[in-house]
């Protein structure tokens, strides 16, 4: 019982230094890339490797904690919940957004190899 | 330029810092509990001492808003409803054109996520409503919540879609009526059985008072509802969730059609 425990918590704490990681490269790549639809790209990577897998972490790190008697099997079933809304919603989200604003021929693609949708927002 | 911005920080974040170091005393509520505060505190959920104050809801904060200020919240709904019929009012011809053509929606990724995520939007709003007397929320919160939903069909489907799948504004205000009615029956609920029993009893009355003993079951096959403060919020769910639902479509529809005549 006590190494699942210490395994539990050991993937546990993986998955929230991911989740860390994760949302400083999303920043920066936030702050640095130059146009819309790649600081997009950069804002979903914060979304998925930054929120989903960290929500997953503590939720095995919950299980292992007896004080909490029963209810800690509540904790984790609601934040996996959580991780699969957010898992379907950020994803559905940002497409929306970038579709919206391609379609509005709002945000040119700059710098550009193709853009085979409309060739006249490239470059 | 770049001096002056650092400038402008580092002497917004020294003043911050300042306003929490001067304020600190009065920004961490302290230990000692006013008199009146005290009161609804032992009050609110105490069946042995306080038997003839008590709220018997955990929540202290659904007990005070429902029970112990209840008068306030039946007011504060009324402007509410007051001030939708405005709304209502004010875009009524254009309300009246029956919307037909359907746009066309957001992408079928958008949509389909959409669908899936609806009935959750619904079930947290019942949740949050239904536990209004046992944890933080309440009628007003769950409703609200609710109308999320409205929104975000609107956004997704289109300005008509709800009006064209039968979900109309009088309809609704129909729900909202009901919701009020309602209400205002849960708030002389005991008053009425008062009367058919030849016994005191007050308008607004929850648990028995000193000289007033009728009092609402506090627990129906050993779930606590708190007496009437379940069916308040059951009541403004329904109520809310109609009310910020009809303004959302009267909104989204009057403009929809407003920018489909400019065209």
């Amino acid at each position: 019982m006590l190494e699942a425990q210490l395994v539990l918590v050991l993937v546990g704490s993986a998955l929230l230094c991911l989740g860390a990681f994760a949302a400083i490269v999303s920043a920066i790549g936030f702050h640095r890339f130059k146009n819309f639809y790649l600081r997009l790209h950069a804002a979903t990577v914060g979304t998925i490797w930054g929120s989903v897998y960290p929500l997953i972490g503590a939720a095995l790190i919950a299980i292992t904690i007896s004080e909490l008697g029963a209810y800690r099997w509540f904790v984790p079933g609601a934040i996996i919940v959580a991780a699969i809304i957010v898992l379907m919603l950020a994803p559905a989200g940002s497409h929306a957004l970038a579709r919206g604003v391609h379609r509005a021929r709002v945000a040119r693609v700059k710098p550009c190899l193709a853009d085979k949708l409309d060739p006249e927002l490239c470059g | 330029m770049r001096l002056v911005e650092v400038i402008v920080l580092i002497s917004t974040v020294l003043a911050v810092a300042l306003l929490i170091t001067v304020g600190f005393e009065h920004l961490v509520p302290s230990e000692r509990v006013r008199p009146v505060a005290e009161f609804y505190l032992n009050a609110t959920y105490n069946q042995y001492e306080l038997r003839n104050y008590t709220a018997m809801s955990p929540e202290a904060v659904t007990a005070i808003v429902w029970d112990f200020r209840g008068l306030d919240t039946l007011f504060e709904t009324s402007v509410f409803y007051l001030a939708l019929i405005a709304g209502l009012a004010l875009t009524r011809g254009l309300l009246l054109e029956r919307a037909e053509k359907s746009g066309h929606g957001l992408s079928i990724i958008v949509r389909t996520v959409t669908r899936i995520t609806a009935p959750m939007i619904v079930a947290v709003g019942a949740s949050i409503g239904l536990h209004g007397h046992l944890t933080p929320g309440g009628g007003f919160q769950g409703g609200s919540v609710i109308a999320v939903l409205p929104m975000v069909v609107i956004v997704v489907f289109s300005a008509s879609f709800l009006v064209i799948k039968g979900v109309t504004t009088t309809k609704l205000l129909v729900v909202r009526s009901l919701g009020l009615t309602g209400i205002g029956l849960t708030a002389i609920a005991v008053f009425l059985v008062g009367i058919t029993l030849h016994m005191p009893a007050y308008v607004f009355q929850n648990m028995a008072k000193p000289d007033a003993q009728i009092s609402m079951p506090y627990s129906v096959a050993g779930a606590l509802i708190s007496g009437t403060l379940w069916f308040f919020n059951i009541f403004e769910m329904f109520a809310v969730a109609a009310g910020f639902s009809i303004a959302f479509i009267a909104l989204m529809l009057a403009r929809t059609l407003e920018s489909s005549r400019g065209e």
